[in-house]
């Protein structure tokens, strides 16, 4: 196990070391954004200097190697529009969307997992139909479409809730179920599929011979086993929702770091562009070690080597 | 795109369905839904829009609601010779934390945007000036390296926002940023970055104190969402009011549109005229000739902008009333036939979703080009990149863009930038205008300098160094409650809103 996690770490670092590459030219390979940071009305000269002061006019490589020495000492840069360490803006907005992420996750986890259980033990009736429905329609709805359609039903219509905005539980509702609906729907498909699939198996059968109640073999022998790629797909979703929520986070007005980073894109502000993919990165394969580590503990013939 | 036209839809049917009788404002707090979030607020420093630091700093010159330069924190000033202008204070002025106001601090706040070692982002605005000299507590001498007919107009706006000299060494910039403290009407309360900004009247202003006790300003990028908040009583005022949104505005009750009329950019198409077949005066006429101008404004921008003949505004100092260029097509193609065209020519063009429209209008323009023989192939890069190839010279030949003098309300800024050659925005080379926009910046007699100002425009309307399309209105909205009619120079004072 413990050679296991130093691999793993060692291949992490190079991933990350990879994906700061990738950002890091193409972003300054696509020119500088030197004229973008002054008014219109600066001159060639004027551009120039604030060019030099920036470090923006020294060759690539050793805007590289400076960069990676910052991060190295925990240093991701001063974003260009805020002025103000990229690293720290990007952890400001972490619990606003961590705090999504984990409620959003939550109740479409909760939810998938009724409907799937609902959908593969009823399967083929009325109820599975209206599962596979609404499963159906939480996947193809866009987010943009969900997410408007729910300010004006519950905050312009019913007025129960605020149409945007961060503070209060009731400021949490729709931006939560605008995210959570596409993840309600993956679990509810993946839970329903891998049960449909467990509940075939022989030991299921012998389990019926043995006269077990049928929610104890759904639970005990079915459930268990289609619980692995759940634990799997919804460590991967996490992660990316901890990287920011771009689409809900804008139509919510939510302070998070989805937001953070498509203002950082449009302003061409570089440092926390850089700040932003790193750290998506990192909890990316942090959340996939989790996940590997998570398949073990679930399932004992997985060895972990 | 198609997915926003969808929920455009949906919401314009479902709010016709939606019940009205929404709360209305408290007499005391106004809420402001802003589409940009702030990121500091040191007027020395500012990276944004000057929207909310206008309400917490002063200059020595206000513009007044009709645009008129009028005494701000001076009560008078004077050219005392070509390069020196004196500034006679105002007396008994404080700063929010009890600071006095007084020459010093003007001294401080000019000085420190012109330190090199400040890298100030803003110091273009101010870089005519060489420096200021404390002639007594009161009294204060602005020097200029060169002639400087524009300098009350650079006292009025960022970054001469007055700065208070012990606060800010106190605190240091990067706190200042966050914590801005100034003489104006309002001082700064809360800032929760990406959420919103706070701020408390400021009961000793100088100007008297203001008759809204509080102001918010909240960030709410997406437009449909920022307008959902209006009708749903949560904030007061929206600016950036998209024109394909505006229906939504008008068919209710209780919410207004305010409508800037020439409020906006102006919008033209960049042409590089340092390479055939954009060399020849005949061609650029010839293609200006071919645009219906009229007909874009009026049906792809549904009337919120108005063709224009000339890039500056009617706001501005210097404007010249040249009527727009009416389309001719027989006109164009005997133009380029005259060129060397008669065929036309192929040639690429970009244009930008940025403005009200710009890929609609960009490919109406393509067709129209089309029927005078010239072939374009048309793209619509994405914004960020895009915009960084213009002053890189990376861009098409033919390239959209807009441009606006609202902060200075002088010709200046609507042509110096795009019009001068070797501007990192020009892409016009023609010696006689280069020596009328560099005499224009040095004559100090108004007369004489509006004369030159209008010479330029003509020379502009001959030589057609870019096509003017149009120049956008700037939409707000507003509850019925709130007393605001929006301003050429798109800021928001709130010390001028009232609620009734």
């Amino acid at each position: 196990m413990g050679q296991y996690l130093l691999n793993r770490s060692l291949q992490s670092l190079i991933v990350l070391f990879g994906v700061s590459a990738i950002v890091f030219y193409s972003l300054h390979l696509t020119g500088d954004p030197a004229a973008l940071m002054l008014p219109p009305d600066a001159s060639r000269e004027e551009i120039d200097r604030f060019r030099q002061a920036m470090g923006f006019d020294d060759p690539i490589l050793v805007q590289h190697v400076r960069y990676l020495a910052g991060v190295l000492q925990g240093d991701l840069g001063t974003s260009l529009r805020f002025q103000r360490p990229a690293l720290e803006l990007v952890l400001e907005r972490l619990p606003a969307t961590a705090l999504l992420a984990v409620v959003a996750m939550a109740w479409s986890t909760a939810l998938g997992f009724v409907f799937g259980v609902v959908g593969a033990v009823r399967r083929d009736t009325a109820v599975d139909l209206i599962v596979r429905v609404i499963a159906l329609s939480g996947q193809a709805v866009p987010v943009f479409w969900l997410g408007l359609l729910l300010i004006i039903v519950f905050a312009l219509r019913l007025g129960w809730l605020p149409t945007s905005g961060y503070g209060d539980l009731e400021h949490l509702v729709l931006p939560a179920i605008t995210l959570g609906a596409y993840y309600m729907s993956a679990v509810t498909r993946l839970v329903r599929a891998n049960l449909i699939e467990a509940l075939a198996q022989d030991y299921v059968r012998t389990a019926r011979a043995k006269g077990l109640s049928a929610w104890r073999i759904v639970i005990r022998h079915g459930l268990r086993n289609a619980l692995i790629p759940v634990v799997t797909v919804q460590g991967m979703y996490f992660a990316a929702l901890l990287g920011g929520a771009l689409i809900t986070e804008i139509i919510f007005a939510w302070p998070g770091i989805g937001r953070l980073a498509v203002q950082a894109i449009q302003n061409r502000d570089f440092p926390l562009v850089q700040a932003v993919v790193l750290f998506a990165a990192v909890v990316f394969v942090v959340a996939n070690l989790l996940v590997d580590i998570a398949y073990a503990i679930l399932n004992p013939r997985i060895r972990l080597s | 795109m198609n997915t926003i036209k969808y929920a455009t839809a949906g919401f314009a049917t479902v709010l016709a369905l939606a019940a009205g009788g929404v709360p209305s404002a408290s007499a005391e707090e106004l809420i402001i839904g802003r589409s940009v979030s702030t990121t500091g607020m040191d007027p020395g420093f500012l990276r944004e829009a000057a929207t909310l630091v206008d309400n917490i700093f002063d200059t020595l010159i206000l513009r007044d609601q009709d645009m008129q330069l009028v005494p701000g924190l001076a009560v008078s000033w004077t050219a005392i010779d070509d390069t020196t202008w004196e500034f006679e204070l105002r007396e008994g002025v404080t700063f929010q934390n009890g600071e006095p106001f007084n020459a010093e601090a003007v001294k401080y706040t000019l000085d420190r945007v012109l330190d090199p070692d400040a890298n100030a982002p803003t110091i273009s605005y101010i870089r005519t000036v060489a420096g200021a000299e404390v002639v007594d507590e009161f009294t204060v001498r602005v020097t200029t390296g060169a002639p400087d007919p524009l300098l009350p107009t650079r006292m009025s706006r960022y970054p001469t926002y007055i700065v208070p000299p012990g606060y800010v060494e106190e605190v240091g910039q990067e706190e200042f940023a966050r914590s801005p403290v100034g003489t104006g009407p309002y001082a700064m309360t809360d800032f929760a970055p990406d959420e919103h900004v706070v701020m408390e009247a400021n009961a000793d202003y100088w100007r008297g104190a203001p008759s809204i006790d509080t102001v918010t300003w909240r960030v709410i990028p997406e437009a449909t969402a920022r307008i959902a908040a209006l009708l749903s009583g949560e904030v007061h005022l929206v600016e950036s009011v998209p024109a394909d949104l505006v229906d939504l505005v008008e068919g209710e009750d209780g919410v207004e549109l305010v409508q800037v009329a020439n409020g906006g950019l102006t919008i033209y198409f960049g042409l590089k005229m340092d390479e055939p077949p954009l060399d020849d005066a005949r061609v650029r006429r010839a293609l200006s000739l071919a645009v219906d101008r009229a007909a874009i404004a009026e049906t792809l921008l549904r009337g919120f902008a108005t063709p224009k003949g000339t890039q500056v505004g009617p706001f501005d100092f210097g404007y010249l009333d040249l009527a727009p260029p009416e389309q001719d097509l027989e006109q164009a193609r005997t133009l380029l036939a005259e060129a060397g065209y008669p065929d036309g020519f192929e040639i690429r063009m970009q244009g930008t979703r940025r403005y009200i429209n710009g890929a609609e209008v960009s490919q109406a323009i393509v067709q129209q080009f089309g029927e005078i023989g010239v072939q374009v192939e048309l793209e619509v890069p994405e914004w960020s990149v895009y915009i960084q190839q213009v002053p890189a010279g990376e861009q098409a030949p033919i390239y959209m863009l807009g441009w606006g003098s609202t902060q200075t309300l002088d010709a200046d800024a609507a042509i110096y930038a795009i019009f001068r050659s070797g501007e990192p925005y020009s892409t016009v080379s023609i010696p006689e205008m280069d020596a009328l926009l560099d005499e224009s910046r040095q004559v100090i007699d108004p007369a004489a300098r509006e004369a030159i100002l209008h010479q330029i425009q003509e020379l502009a309307a001959e030589q057609v160094p870019v096509i003017t399309l149009h120049q956008e209105d700037s939409l707000y909205a507003r509850r019925d409650n709130v007393v605001f009619d929006g301003r050429a120079d798109a800021r928001i004072p709130v010390y001028d809103i009232t609620l009734q």
